[in-house]
């Protein structure tokens, strides 16, 4: 009894929250905005975090939607494992189609990441110099990390998906895509107590410098 | 080694999803400090989660791409906008071979021998 409503419970949590629109849609593919103005900025973080320019990201969510609307009648909502929902299936097209345009273009993009996103010209969030700085130093880690480490990163903390959701995008379970994620944290983690360790230093040598 | 790093996985997935569901304006009850993360994973989780800023692409992108959408989507009630969008490939594709062939007749005509082209 218990178990049946426990699996009960779990179908009920893995139903796709945009199953009513993806069927309108597939009805009516002029339905098909609505989903399109919900995940339309989240597609381009991601694409903009990859690729760091943002005419690119635009080509790139350009791509993604059309390639979605063209492909809507081949996408199957699955409640039993592997879950699939349409922001997973949205992502996956993102991440294929970035792996076509990186393999196009053959080149990986030079400008850092903390550069690229113009941090100082981000000023809806009000936060000190020194948070700012240690937001640079965080991202400077994160450019650092294996694609993989840092696309899961994104999508936990700028597209704010789950680990099941990710490990569905990225194509690792979720127990692995949790590790992985931890593991990226730590290695940034690890890069921080390192920064903090050079700052540490370099003040002590100042305040040395100005009692001599 | 590896249920080592599952279990701390486990206990930053669980500090994540409490900070992300502030976001949400839900009730924030973040792990308490024997389940939560290492202090310095914490911090670095605080420091993405308050920090990483997040963008959206310019109104006249979005509405340029809403209109193209719209457009296709007016098609594909006439028929599926994949059969839509694989022939305009085709038909796209058979216009730049006809320009490029007519490019390299034009060439060959250009570049022929002067004998040949005092015989006309």
């Amino acid at each position: 009894m218990l178990r049946r409503e426990k699996d009960r419970a779990s179908v009920l949590v893995n139903v796709d929250a945009d199953r009513s629109a993806v069927e309108a849609a597939r009805r009516d593919p002029r339905a098909f905005e609505a989903l399109y103005r919900k995940y339309v900025a989240q597609v381009y973080n991601f694409a903009l975090y990859e690729l760091r320019d943002p005419h690119a990201a635009e080509d790139l969510t350009a791509q993604v939607f059309l390639r979605a609307l063209a492909g809507l009648r081949h996408f199957r909502e699955q409640a039993e494992p592997p879950h699939s929902s349409f922001r997973v299936w949205l992502f996956q097209i993102a991440r294929n189609a970035l792996s076509n345009e990186r393999r196009r273009s053959r080149r990986h993009p030079d400008a850092p990441l903390d550069a690229a996103l113009e941090l100082s010209a981000a000023d809806d969030v009000p936060a000190t110099a020194a948070q700012r700085d240690e937001l640079r130093a965080a991202l400077r880690a994160i450019d650092r990390l294996p694609a993989d480490r840092r696309r899961a990163l994104v999508l936990r903390f700028v597209d704010e998906l789950d680990a099941r959701e990710i490990g569905q995008v990225l194509g690792r379970s979720e127990g692995a895509t949790r590790v992985l994620i931890h593991r990226s944290l730590q290695a940034v983690a690890r890069q921080l107590g390192r920064n903090r360790g050079v700052d540490d230093t370099e003040r002590t040598a100042e305040r040395r410098r100005a009692a001599n | 080694m590896y249920r080592e790093a599952e279990e701390g996985a486990i206990q930053s997935d669980a500090y994540i999803d409490a900070l992300l569901s502030g976001h949400a304006r839900l009730p924030v009850a973040l792990p308490v400090a024997q389940h939560a993360p290492a202090p310095s994973v914490r911090h670095v989780i605080r420091v993405l989660d308050r920090g990483m800023p997040r963008f959206h692409p310019s109104f006249l992108f979005e509405e340029r791409l809403a209109e193209q959408l719209r457009a296709l989507a007016e098609q594909g009630n006439q028929g599926s906008p994949a059969v839509l969008i694989e022939r305009r490939v085709v038909i796209g594709g058979a216009i730049a071979s006809g320009v490029s062939l007519a490019g390299a007749a034009m060439w060959a005509w250009r570049h022929r021998p002067r004998a040949e082209a005092g015989q006309d």
